[in-house]
C-alpha cells in the first residue's frame, strides 16, 4: 500500500516551518504591517519568486494578521506551492499561472499601482472591491473563486488557523448534541 | 485428519461472528483473509491533525490511477486509502449498458473496518414482503426466529439507539442514543406534526456510548466523539471484526487467522457429498494451497464468495457448486440511494453542538406502511443530519480580511442534509457471472456484473425526491436544493456498497441455494452467511442482519458438527 513518504512529508513540513517563520520574523520586526517580507517566504518548486510573490500578497490580504497570524505567516504560499509541484498535472500548473498572470493586472488600484506595490491596507481595499464583483455576478472569474477557496481550505488546516481561530477538539469525549452558543462560541476546526 | 474444524473463508462483518461463535464452542478455526493483516498501531489513521496531512488532504491524480472506483466513495481520503482495494489488482467488468461500483477492501477485517456503522433491523414486515407482493420467493424465516440473535449480537456489538416502539423498525438491545441537534429536534417536530405517520429518531449506530463490562474486557472504548471512524479507530468504540469479534475469537485459543491467502475453489468430496476444503493461493507468492476441515463458512463477500462457488464447477456440478437450483449469482441486490436534499433551517442561532458526532438522524419507512405508495411496492428510509455551516463554507461566498476571519471563525446557519435508501427488488436478471477467459493476477476469473434497475426503484426515488422536498418544506427550511422528481433516476448499483442476495434462502432447493439455516441445500456442511443469503433486500442498512444470521447459523453447524450430522 502507498503511505505518504515520511522523508516527503517532513520536507513538506519543514518548508511550512519555515516560511512560517520568515514570514512571523518579518512580522515581528514592522508590527502590525500585515506585511511578511515576501523574499523570505519565497519555498522553491513550480512558481517563480514573483509568482509565489503575488500568491503571499493575496493570501495574506484574503487572511491578514488579526489576534491571529495571517496566511502567508502561518506558511499557506508553501503549501500553495507544494500542490503545484507535487499534487497537481500540467494543466493544474498552467492553469495557476494563467490565472495569476490575469489577477495581477485586475487587482490594480484606482491609481493604476500593481497589487504588491499597494499598502496593506490599499490591497484590503482593492481585494473587497473585486471579491464584491466576483460574487455579485458582476465579474466571472473562477480562477480567483479557486484561489480564494484554497487560501482558504489551507489556512484553516493550519495548526494556527484551526487551534486559535477556530475550537479545535482532537477528543472531545463526548457528543452534546443542542449546548448554547455563547458557552462554545466557535466554528468547530473539524 | 483435517486442519481445522472449520475454515471460515473472510474475516469481515460476517465471518468474524462465525470464528467468534465456533471458537468459544471449542472448534478449531482457520479465518482464511485474501488480505493482510493489520495492527491499529501502523493502519488505524486516526491521530491525524489536519494540519499534517499533505496537500489539503486531496486525491492526487496516482489515487485516481491506482483507485478509479474506489476514490469515489465518501470513506475515500488520502489517508484511508490503505483500507481499498487497488483497482488495477483487481478487475471487473460490467455488462453492455449497465454500471455497477464495487466498492471494497482487502484486509482482516474487511469492511467492517470502512462501515458508516448504522444498524437497524429488518421487521416482521421485511420478512413477509416477497410472500404478499409475490417478488422474488418467500423468506423461509420470519422475524420472531432471528429476533433473539439480533439481541444477541446487539448485545456484544454495542448499538446506540433510541427506544420508539416502531413496528417497522423494531427496537433491540441499545446503549444510550446520540443526542439530535437542536435544529434536528425542530425539525422532528415540525415533521411529526405535519406528517403523523413519519418519525425522526437519532441514527442507531456500532459506537459505543455506554460500554459493558464484556465490551470492555475486549479492549474496547466508549466512543469519543470524533468522527474519524474510517480511519479506524485506537479506542476500538465502534464495533469492527477487528475491535470485537477476532479478539473474542483469538483469546479462545481456538483460532488461526490465514492472511494474504485468496480461496479460488471449494473441494468436494463426491463420494460424501460434503466440503473437504478449500483450495488457495498465497497472494504475495504466487503458490497454490490446499486447506481442508469438516465445514466451511463462505464470507467473502456476496460477490467473491458467489465467486468461488461459481468458479468450483465439477463435471457433475457444470454450473457451479451448490447451485442445482440454478439461482446462483441471480438476484444481485443493493440499496439504490438518491433523492437527496438540502436546506437552510433558520433559527436557533443561539444554540450550537459539542463534539462529532459519527452519525445522524434516522426517518424510518413510511411508504406502503403508514402511508401509500406511488406506483411502487416496498419503501425507503432516510439518513440526515443538521449541523450549523462550518468554517469551509467561507472559501465559496463573499469577504475578505478580518471580516472573512469573523465568518470563519462564527458557526454558520443550520444546514440539514438527508439522503434516502430505497429497497431494491430480487430479479433474477441481475445477476453476476464468471468471465470466459479473463482472471485476475492470480489465475481467478474476473466477474461480470450484469445488474441494472428497473421501475421499481425508479418509481420509488422520484416519489421519495417529492417526500425531501415536502419534508424540508415543513420544516420551514429556506434555499431547498433536491433532485428533479421527473427526471431523477436512482443511483447506479454498488454505490450503496450493500451488494446482497446471490445465493438466497427459501422453503425449496429447486428455487433457492440455501435453507432457514444459512446451510446449502446441496453440500450439508457449507455455510453462506455474508450478504449472499439474503431473500429481500428492505431498505435498512444489512450489516446487523449478516451478524444476527451468522451467530445463529455458526450456532447450529456447531449442533450438527457435535451430533455428528455434518463433517
Amino acid at each position: 500500500m502507498d503511505q505518504i513518504n515520511p522523508q516527503r512529508r517532513q520536507i513538506f513540513q519543514a518548508l511550512i516551518a519555515l516560511s512560517a517563520v520568515g514570514g512571523l520574523s518579518a512580522c515581528g520586526g514592522e508590527s502590525q504591517s500585515n506585511e511578511p517580507r515576501l523574499a523570505q517566504a519565497a519555498v522553491p518548486g513550480y512558481f517563480t519568486n514573483s509568482e509565489m510573490a503575488l500568491i503571499s500578497a493575496f493570501a495574506q490580504t484574503l487572511i491578514p494578521q488579526t489576534e491571529t497570524a495571517g496566511a502567508a505567516q502561518v506558511g499557506v504560499p508553501a503549501i500553495i506551492q507544494a500542490l503545484a509541484t507535487d499534487w497537481g498535472d500540467d494543466a493544474y500548473r498552467l492553469y495557476w499561472r494563467g490565472g495569476l498572470a490575469s489577477l495581477g493586472p485586475a487587482l490594480k488600484s484606482p491609481t493604476d499601482e500593481s497589487f504588491l506595490a499597494q499598502s496593506p491596507s490599499v490591497r484590503n481595499q482593492v481585494l473587497a472591491a473585486y471579491d464584491e464583483q466576483v460574487f455579485n455576478g458582476a465579474i466571472e472569474n473562477q480562477f480567483y473563486r479557486d484561489f480564494k477557496n484554497t487560501v482558504v481550505q489551507a489556512y484553516f488546516r493550519t495548526e494556527t488557523g484551526a487551534t486559535e481561530e477556530l475550537a479545535y477538539e482532537p477528543v472531545p469525549g463526548e457528543w452534546i448534541g443542542c449546548v448554547p452558543l455563547s458557552e462554545f462560541p466557535k466554528t468547530w476546526a473539524t | 485428519m483435517a486442519d481445522f474444524d472449520v475454515i471460515v473463508v473472510g474475516s469481515g462483518m460476517s465471518g468474524g461472528w462465525v470464528a467468534k461463535e465456533l471458537c468459544e464452542q471449542g472448534f478449531k478455526v482457520g479465518v482464511i483473509e485474501r488480505g493482510r493483516a493489520i495492527s491499529p498501531a501502523e493502519d488505524y489513521t486516526d491521530f491525524v491533525d489536519p494540519w499534517t496531512t499533505e496537500h489539503l488532504n486531496r486525491k492526487s491524480d496516482k489515487d485516481r490511477e491506482d483507485y478509479p472506483i474506489q476514490s469515489q466513495v465518501y470513506a475515500f481520503q488520502t489517508f484511508t486509502r490503505q483500507f481499498w482495494v487497488k483497482d488495477k489488482e483487481h478487475p471487473y467488468e460490467t455488462a453492455d449498458g449497465t454500471d455497477f461500483t464495487w466498492l471494497r477492501g482487502y484486509h482482516e477485517g474487511g469492511k467492517s473496518i470502512m462501515w458508516a456503522r448504522q444498524s437497524y433491523r429488518l421487521s416482521a414486515i421485511d420478512f413477509e414482503a416477497n410472500k404478499k407482493d409475490g417478488h422474488g420467493i418467500d423468506w423461509p424465516v420470519r422475524y420472531d426466529d432471528i429476533a433473539p440473535w439480533y439481541d444477541y449480537v446487539e448485545r456484544f456489538a454495542g448499538i446506540s439507539g433510541s427506544k420508539e416502539g416502531l413496528d417497522i423498525l423494531p427496537d433491540g438491545i441499545f446503549q444510550p442514543p446520540h443526542d439530535l441537534t437542536c435544529a434536528e429536534i425542530d425539525f422532528k417536530d415540525k415533521i411529526e406534526a405535519t406528517f403523523p405517520g413519519r418519525k425522526v429518531i437519532p441514527g442507531r449506530v456500532a459506537n459505543l456510548t455506554e460500554p459493558t463490562e464484556e465490551q470492555m474486557a475486549l479492549g474496547r472504548g466508549r466512543c469519543q466523539a470524533r468522527n474519524h471512524c474510517y480511519q479506524g479507530c485506537s479506542f476500538g468504540a465502534y464495533f469492527s471484526s477487528k475491535s470485537a469479534t477476532l479478539p473474542a475469537a483469538q483469546r479462545t485459543g481456538n483460532m488461526t487467522l490465514i492472511p494474504n491467502t485468496a480461496v479460488h475453489k471449494l473441494i468436494l468430496d463426491e463420494a460424501t457429498g460434503q466440503a473437504t476444503g478449500v483450495e488457495a493461493v498465497d497472494v504475495e507468492t504466487g503458490e497454490g494451497k490446499r486447506i481442508t476441515a469438516r465445514a466451511v463458512f463462505l464470507n467473502a463477500g456476496t460477490i467473491p464468495t458467489t465467486m468461488i462457488l461459481l468458479n468450483s464447477a465439477t463435471t457433475d456440478a457444470p454450473n457451479g457448486l451448490a447451485n442445482s437450483s440454478g439461482q446462483l449469482g441471480k438476484n444481485v441486490m443493493d440499496h439504490h440511494s438518491g433523492a437527496r436534499g438540502y436546506a437552510t433551517l433558520p433559527g436557533h442561532l443561539d444554540r450550537h453542538f459539542f463534539g462529532r458526532r459519527p452519525n445522524g438522524f434516522y426517518i424510518p419507512r413510511f411508504r406502503n406502511h403508514t402511508e401509500e405508495g406511488d406506483g411502487f411496492v416496498r419503501g425507503y428510509g432516510y439518513q440526515g443530519g443538521a449541523m450549523r455551516g462550518s468554517w469551509s463554507r467561507v472559501g465559496y461566498g463573499k469577504g475578505v480580511g478580518a471580516d472573512l476571519k469573523a465568518q470563519a471563525s462564527t458557526p454558520g446557519p443550520w444546514q440539514i442534509s438527508m439522503v434516502a435508501f430505497g429497497e431494491v427488488l430480487p430479479n433474477e436478471k441481475n445477476h453476476i457471472r464468471l468471465h470466459p477467459n479473463k482472471t485476475d493476477k492470480w489465475g481467478f476469473p474476473v466477474p461480470i456484473m450484469d445488474v441494472a434497475w428497473g421501475e421499481n426503484e425508479r418509481a420509488m426515488v422520484r416519489r421519495a425526491i417529492k417526500d425531501t422536498r415536502a419534508m424540508l418544506e415543513a420544516a420551514g427550511g429556506i434555499n431547498i436544493q433536491t433532485d428533479d422528481p421527473d427526471t431523477a433516476e436512482p443511483a447506479p448499483p454498488g454505490i450503496g456498497i450493500h451488494e446482497m442476495g446471490t445465493a438466497r434462502m427459501g422453503h425449496d432447493p429447486s428455487n433457492s441455494v440455501l435453507n432457514k439455516w444459512n446451510q446449502s441445500w446441496d453440500i450439508p456442511n457449507l455455510f453462506l452467511t455474508d450478504g449472499s443469503f439474503m431473500t429481500s433486500a428492505g431498505c435498512q442498512n444489512p450489516s446487523l442482519t449478516y451478524m444476527a444470521f451468522s451467530a445463529r447459523a455458526a450456532n447450529h453447524a456447531a449442533e450438527l458438527l457435535k451430533s455428528g450430522q455434518i463433517g
